[in-house]
């Protein structure tokens, strides 16, 4: 059964904020015992989705929850913004597109790096992400 | 053996030391009454702790925790230092701390649940009895529910540190077993060999990939030779696998070379359209060998006769 | 960030810079800009990277890490990455970024062995 241990809630509004979510993730997935492989995919991860809100959305937040589950510990990212969503998801999450400071890779690469990932998106209103990561047995 | 800090598996921050206060209805009332109470605990102590080891070398089976005289007066003095900390009458974090000690304690020694939780129970029925001795019922009647509350808590946190330090355990091990499934043998300096035997899923492989870094960097290997001979299925998805691990290990500044390439697998990965093209590769495992040492400007020379 | 925080070193005729924090955004761009500049400068024959200090790359920074050896190498100089750790190693093949055409050694010795030696 899992369980939400703590939230975080991080704006998202400026550049250095990328930073900031990128450090907190860090720190929590240690301290949720991931490994030194699972950390850096999950930071990474959080890394390129926080650099997508504020490329695309130049505002949104990102919410950190540590998660447990019976014997196996985990961190659970959502990423939000009110920007102008994606058209085609599909394209997105194939690594399709490629702008400045790209959408493509970002996306469908974060999504290779966690266990769990979710993603709505709304033109014109905004885009949702959740991924979560677990401690491996 | 690393010593868990448990205050922080535990996650014990004030967040959750409220919680756990407000669960086990723990308030300000009893602890006050617990400290007025001091002066009767210290009383008792010795009569108390000496009841309590009774019990415990009594019984054949816990007895056998206890060898020399030695270790049961230190454990005793511990104890009563244990006991009476119970009218402290306070109940924050460095109490917690405190209480931690006491259930890592047994659990090094591998003293089980049962065994404290039985103590506890004499614990509590030693203080039960010598408290409606002393006190007017009333009295007795509020110190003992103080009492037996704040037992519960440090019960609590005492299995709490024996779990913890299984599952500690069982990481452990599991880390071991991970181990042993990827056995990277250095072959020559900076030259590593990984025979890879038996399936490989997507979870085999992560960890593959992980040991084997991991394993580059320690050694500072220029070659790796990766054998599949052993490997029962080499599909597409064992193939591309394979091909991210040698682009991995190739951004740590090393080459990859795959040896054990069979007529059949040879087959598969042609018509399954993998490009492995970019990868060194032979069918037997010494010219691969031979190979990684040329990477690392080393000839294998025929003795004079 | 300031222009010129990280230090770049002259050997022999080539050019070493040793990253130690995590080159977010606009560290990344004085980064390059710099090392344009020295290369421009200096004529450098080769450019190593070394990226021990750096924990988490994400697509961003290995575009900035690319693309500055494919610049350099417009200018004639050679680049070599040394240092990448095994955690980013992972992470990046899995987001399926090779970097392919950049080259990598596994310490500044290797990689100095790999530059031309004018």
């Amino acid at each position: 059964m899992v369980q939400v241990l703590s939230r975080h809630e991080l704006a998202i509004e400026r550049e250095d904020d990328v930073v900031i979510v990128r450090r907190k993730v860090r720190t929590l997935a240690h301290d949720r015992g991931l490994d030194s492989f699972a950390t850096a995919g999950i930071t990474t991860a959080a890394s390129e989705l926080a650099r997508n809100v504020f490329a695309h959305a130049r505002r949104g937040s990102a919410a950190i929850e540590e998660l447990t589950d019976g014997p196996r510990n985990g961190l659970r990212l959502t990423f939000r913004d009110d920007g102008p969503g994606i058209a085609d998801l599909e394209r997105a999450l194939a690594g399709g597109y490629s702008t400045a400071r790209s959408l493509g890779l970002g996306l469908s690469g974060s999504r290779r790096l966690v266990d769990e990932f979710q993603i709505e998106s709304v033109v014109g209103r905004g885009t949702v992400v959740v991924v979560t990561k677990w401690t491996r047995f | 053996m690393t010593q868990i800090n448990y205050m922080n598996r535990l996650r014990l921050d004030e967040r959750e030391l409220a919680s756990r206060r407000a669960f086990f209805e723990i308030t300000d009332e009893d602890l006050a009454r617990l400290a007025t109470l001091r002066a009767f605990g210290e009383r008792h102590s010795t009569a108390i702790v000496d009841a309590l080891y009774d019990l415990i070398l009594g019984h054949p089976e816990s007895r056998t925790f206890f060898t020399d005289e030695r270790a049961v007066a230190r454990v005793k003095k511990m104890q009563q230092q244990y006991f009476i900390g119970l009218f402290g009458g306070r109940l924050d974090l460095a109490y917690v701390e405190d209480r931690l000690r006491v259930g890592a304690a047994h659990e090094r020694i591998g003293l089980a649940p049962k065994w404290y939780i039985g103590a506890y129970s004499r614990y509590l029925r030693l203080l039960h009895d010598r408290m409606f001795a002393e006190m007017s019922p009333a009295d007795a009647s509020a110190a003992f529910l103080s009492i037996k509350k704040l037992v519960a808590f440090d019960m609590a946190l005492a299995i709490d540190t024996y779990n913890a330090a299984n599952m500690d355990t069982v990481a452990r091990h599991q880390a071991a077993i991970r181990e042993l499934s990827t056995p990277v043998i250095r072959v020559h300096h900076r030259v590593l060999l990984l025979p890879l035997v038996g399936t490989v899923d997507s979870h085999r492989a992560e960890q593959i990939m992980e040991t084997l870094l991991l394993k580059v960097v320690d050694e500072q290997a220029r070659a790796v030779i990766v054998d599949i001979a052993g490997v029962a299925v080499v599909d597409t998805q064992v193939a591309d696998h394979l091909l991210k691990t040698t682009e991995a290990v190739r951004l740590l500044g090393a080459e990859t070379i795959l040896t054990g390439i069979s007529a059949q697998i040879a087959r598969t990965i042609v018509q399954l359209g993998v490009d492995i093209s970019t990868m060194h590769t032979r069918a037997r495992l010494a010219d691969g060998i031979e190979l990684a040492l040329g990477i690392v400007g080393r000839v294998i020379v025929a003795k004079e006769a | 960030m300031a222009r010129g925080s990280i230090p770049i070193l002259r050997v022999a005729n080539n050019l070493l810079v040793t990253v130690q924090t995590e080159l977010h955004d606009a560290i990344a761009e004085a980064f390059q800009e710099d090392l344009l500049a020295a290369i421009e400068k200096t004529g450098a024959a080769g450019l190593l990277i070394d990226v021990t200090g750096i924990e988490i790359v994400d697509s961003y920074v290995a575009r900035v890490l690319a693309d500055t050896a494919k610049m350099a190498r417009l200018m004639g100089t050679e680049t070599v990455i040394v240092g990448i750790r095994p955690e980013v190693a992972a992470t990046l093949v899995r987001m399926g970024y090779t970097m392919s055409g950049v080259r990598t050694a596994l310490n500044v010795d290797e990689g100095l062995a790999l530059l031309p030696r004018r």
